[in-house]
């Protein structure tokens, strides 16, 4: 039996695919890579993940490999801690790309299920102008604490920020893209990279 | 790339400021409203005022990288945020990472497209803003540390010994640029912690995110964010730490709140984590009742034990 390398077919690889990638020009320096492999030395999510590789997700980005990260579950994986972006020679901002690889994905349709609980979080936090305000029970938790401390009930923000922090939602088009993304029309992500390197057996 | 990493802290703040401008943060507010409390309460006792606007909204920064708003949003919040900051005239101080980092990096974006800019303040024009621009922003760590000599004058309850593990998290030093220390191998918290007569502890996984980063909390708890923390503590337990401090709640959330989901699991660590704040406010003899360790999820009971602090002091 003859094993072939898995090679990828130029036609499968999409132009341009890193200008369409960086669409809000925020990694304007991603041919500068040098493969060095700092990023993922540095990287949390990668030394418990050995088939998450950002050197080769920007790769794949550089190619024009679209199919490999946008259907595959790594890119949803990132803490965007920022220490490949620390350790970086040339200050690629790795994160920045991240975010812009799940903007994509989620046009697109896959990992949709990584995404809904902050679509829930953000059309929540469009009515507190704060992220993460807790339902009815955890407000009575809060306001307990804050007042055994002798302060305000409640954050104080005030009505003018809530509406005008609501205003901002709807006039950049926010609440309009948060309701268009429908969860059931998910597209499933598997891990899609091949394992670099060697499971530690500890974690 | 010709600008400095790493200032002194008295470059980053030639002068200390009588007043700052207190950047509300939205967990550091309701999940742990003590932090918040704590850095009125220290800023009280050095003589510098805190000035904070209700208008102010959150960041909006951490559900952009969790990719849940768009950039134009996030970026006309930042815009709309800034010029409020802008008119109060003061420094504009944040005590979480997120808020820092956030800030940071979208008015950046905008310093440098003018584009954003001219975007933002089309947004915000119509609600009556206008955002200048060219601003600092600053940390509350940053003013604890150039105040480091001052606050350990007024120390009133040493930490006789206690073992602090810091936990640096990621957005204050993955700034890179106008940083106060080196962002491979940071050492200014454990120097806070001597000035307060802590012994810092200098564990294997200090400087590794919480781990709660752009939600993986929710979408990759059990693969990725509990084997994560167990490396984190496993060798904080090992170096001995009694106590871990953050400089952001966000932080606190993912290192307090896990721990009994790692207990169930059969690793029980028991280490309680708190502000720096809550910790220099301990030092500093601000009373217990106005920290609001109640929100603490790890008890820090054994902390206040070992200090000699009870209810009323």
């Amino acid at each position: 039996m003859v094993i072939f390398l898995p090679r990828e077919k130029a036609g499968e690889l999409v132009d341009g695919l890193y200008k369409k990638v960086d669409s809000y020009h925020l990694v304007e320096n991603l041919e500068s890579c040098l493969a060095c492999g700092k990023c993922v030395g540095n990287c949390p999510v990668a030394s418990l993940t050995p088939s998450y590789n950002p050197r080769q997700i920007i790769r794949d980005v550089l190619t024009g490999n679209m199919r490999r990260w946008l259907q595959s579950e790594e890119i949803w994986r990132c803490f965007w801690c920022a220490g490949c972006y620390t350790g970086c020679p040339v200050d690629i901002h790795y994160p920045m790309l991240v975010m812009q690889l799940r903007f994509r994905a989620i046009e697109n349709q896959y990992g949709l299920k990584y995404f809904t609980p902050f679509k829930r979080f953000a059309l929540r936090a469009r009515e507190d102008a704060l992220t993460f305000a807790p339902g009815a029970k955890g407000r009575e938790r809060i306001m307990r604490l804050r007042t055994a401390m002798g302060v305000s009930p409640w954050p104080e923000v005030s009505e003018k920020a809530v509406a005008e922090y609501k205003a901002l939602f709807d006039m950049t088009g926010t609440t309009e893209w948060l309701n268009a993304i429908n969860d059931e029309d998910d597209k499933p992500v598997s891990l899609t990279y091949a394992a670099g390197r060697i499971k530690d057996e500890q974690s | 790339m010709n600008r400095v990493r790493v200032v002194e802290p008295d470059q980053r703040i030639p002068e200390v400021p009588e007043a700052i401008f207190l950047f509300r943060s939205c967990t550091g507010s309701m999940e742990y409203p003590g932090t918040e409390n704590a850095i009125k309460e220290i800023l009280k006792l050095l003589g510098i005022e805190v000035v904070m606007d209700p208008d102010q909204t959150c960041c909006s920064g951490y559900l952009l990288t969790c990719s849940g708003y768009l950039p134009e949003f996030s970026l006309g919040v930042t815009a709309r945020n800034m010029s409020i900051i802008e008119k109060s005239g003061l420094p504009p101080y944040v005590f979480c990472n997120g808020c820092y980092g956030y800030l940071s990096e979208l008015t950046h974006i905008m310093e440098h497209n003018p584009a954003y800019k001219d975007m933002a303040n089309g947004l915000i024009g119509s609600l009556g803003y206008h955002y200048k621009g060219g601003n600092n922003i600053f940390h509350v760590q940053e003013l604890y540390y150039r105040l480091k000599d001052e606050i350990a004058g007024k120390v009133v309850r040493p930490l006789n010994g206690l073992r602090v593990g810091c936990h640096y998290g990621c957005h204050y030093l993955a700034n890179q640029y106008g940083i106060l220390d080196d962002g491979g191998y940071p050492a200014f918290h454990e120097e806070l912690i001597e000035a307060l007569g802590g012994t810092p502890v200098f564990y294997k996984e200090r400087q590794m995110c919480c781990g709660y980063s752009v939600g993986r909390g929710f979408t990759h708890k059990e693969e990725l964010v509990q084997p994560h923390l167990y490396k984190k503590f496993k060798s904080a337990r090992e170096a001995g730490v009694e106590l871990i401090t953050t400089v952001c709640p966000g932080c606190n959330v993912a290192l307090d709140r896990e721990q009994p989901a790692l207990a169930k699991k059969g690793y029980e660590f028991d280490i309680p984590v708190i502000d720096m704040g809550q910790l220099i406010a301990l030092a500093l003899g601000v009373p217990v009742e106005k920290l609001g360790f109640g929100a603490n999820t790890v008890s820090v009971d054994k902390v206040l034990k070992k200090l000699g602090v009870g209810k009323g002091d």
